[in-house]
């Protein structure tokens, strides 16, 4: 068999998967800055609970997970209930349910990696900036955010890989619909369910680690070229 | 790697990691030799008999007969791991296929084989709705369901999946309705979804309408249009004995088929 062609299945769940992550990822950014900065930046009482809920997913059988997004964010779930009617907007059954999935699986480990970012940084130049008359958002904008790049960075190549890997809460959120929700660890799963899917599933196997492997290679060599950019030699 | 590795070590450090490391490394392994000598039978069981098969189980273990333990999955899963050297004594499968996959493998005692349930397949709604349709070759399914899916087990793999395509096939549906299906990772997860109004419709074994009071049965699939769904059950290759054996025979019992009889199946 030709390694190097890719048969239209493969081509469609890895087209699904990079698709979904992406989208997974980009919708995790903004909230995902916001909650790492919460947790480095602000102490408020349920601080504690609100870093314990944020890990959940990382900690839940992601099944339980599908099943807790059914609840809330399906076509009749509390919030999905709602959006629906409101907005006609519906996660239930199409890609866009796959990508939240991805997203609230992968999210704990983007927050993770920003905070740490956001905690190992020079707090003085928050507050020279401070001192010099920038406002809080400014000092955001111009210092934080720039600063805690590299944690960013990583964050979004993890959640990525991480999205790209995603199954438990997938399936049983949006089913394993071919074309709409079938990503490739889903497509995996449907071959090693067949008597006689083994090559297939093993040839996918194959292009799912190429890519993790690819996306996390990528992750170090940008880290390290930031680092580099930032401290000059090191 | 720093960063990598950054975010990582304090995970790793964490000394409740290491407490409940030890604290795994201390829970007894239960070991699941032959059948022989012991007090346990394994049964590895079709997820849609997980209720009745527990039950006939502990019935089994009630009159002074050694304990079964039962591993419900699908049963695809299960004769995977059986051929992967899984340690279980009896197999029960939801679809014939997959004892024939064990047995081209020499994996089953073939003689101790039998066919012991049946089942049927049903059309299911949420409770709230009422829609009183029949199943018969004429209706407008597709057109029923409109934008909404029709929620089954995946036809690609699960067994529930595979006859409901058979039999929407032989009433000239699944044409229509093939682009509108949620194909779901087994059978309960189909009843769950419709249980929560995600679809409108869903098919299912008339077993699993039965355990939940959140769906209706608009009507059972015609027999005729789909192949007799039968659980085959057998003794696994070397795990012949006076235990399994009684169990096998127990299987057959008045008080075994009782049971199987109150929880939807059919038997043979």
């Amino acid at each position: 068999m030709d390694l190097l062609h890719l048969t239209p299945l493969e081509i469609e769940s890895l087209r699904l998967s990079l698709w979904v992550s992406t989208w997974a990822v980009l919708g995790s950014l903004v909230p995902g800055i916001f909650i790492a900065w919460v947790l480095a930046r602000v102490r408020f009482p349920g601080r504690a609970l609100l870093d314990g809920i944020v890990h959940l997913p990382l900690v839940l059988p992601p099944v339980v997970t599908g099943y807790f997004l059914l609840v809330l964010m399906g076509r009749h779930g509390m919030i999905g209930g709602w959006l629906y009617d409101v907005t006609g907007f519906s996660f239930a059954f199409s890609w866009r349910g796959a990508a939240l999935a991805a997203g609230v699986m992968a999210f704990p480990l983007f927050v993770r990696a920003v905070r740490l970012s956001l905690e190992s940084m020079d707090r003085g130049l928050e507050e020279a900036a401070h001192t010099l008359g920038a406002g809080r958002t400014r000092v955001f904008f111009t210092i934080t955010l720039p600063l805690s790049f590299p944690g960013i960075l990583t964050g979004t190549i993890l959640a990525f890989a991480r999205s790209l890997g995603e199954f438990g809460a997938t399936i049983s959120f949006v089913s394993n619909i071919p074309g709409e929700t079938r990503t490739l660890p889903l497509a995996l799963y449907t071959l090693i369910q067949q008597p006689g899917g083994e090559v297939g599933a093993f040839r996918l196997c194959i292009i799912a680690v190429v890519v993790a492997l690819f996306a996390l290679m990528i992750s170090d060599f940008l880290a390290r070229r930031r680092i580099f950019l930032m401290h000059g030699e090191k | 790697m720093n960063l990598l590795l950054q975010i990582y070590r304090p995970l790793l450090r964490l000394r409740a990691f290491l407490f409940l490391v030890t604290f795994a490394a201390l829970i007894p392994f239960p070991g699941f030799g032959s059948a022989e000598g012991r007090e346990k039978i394994l049964i590895f069981s079709a997820g849609s008999t997980i209720n009745a098969i527990t039950e006939v189980g502990d019935l089994f273990n009630k009159q002074g007969n050694e304990k079964c333990v039962i591993s419900c999955a699908a049963s695809s899963t299960l004769a995977k791991q059986i051929a992967q050297g899984a340690l279980a004594d009896i197999y029960i499968s939801a679809n014939p296929k997959w004892m024939d996959y064990l047995s081209e493998k020499d994996l089953i005692e073939p003689e101790t084989r039998f066919d012991l349930l049946g089942n049927r397949l049903v059309l299911i709604e949420p409770i709230s709705n009422d829609s009183r349709i029949e199943i018969t070759p004429g209706l407008d399914l597709a057109g029923l369901l409109g934008k909404e899916r029709m929620a089954m087990g995946d036809p690609d793999h699960v067994p529930a999946g595979i006859y409901g395509k058979q039999a929407l096939m032989a009433l000239g549906m699944w044409d229509d309705i093939k682009d509108r299906v949620a194909p779901m990772k087994d059978v309960r997860a189909a009843l769950v979804m419709v249980e929560r109004e995600e679809t409108p419709f869903g098919i299912v074994y008339s077993t699993d309408a039965r355990i939940s009071k959140k769906v209706r049965i608009v009507d059972v699939f015609p027999e005729t249009s789909h192949p007799p769904i039968i659980y085959p059950v057998a003794i696994l290759a070397e795990k012949e004995s006076p235990a399994t054996k009684r169990l096998i025979l127990f299987l057959q019992s008045p008080e075994a088929r009782a049971v199987f009889l109150k929880h939807g199946f059919t038997v043979k």
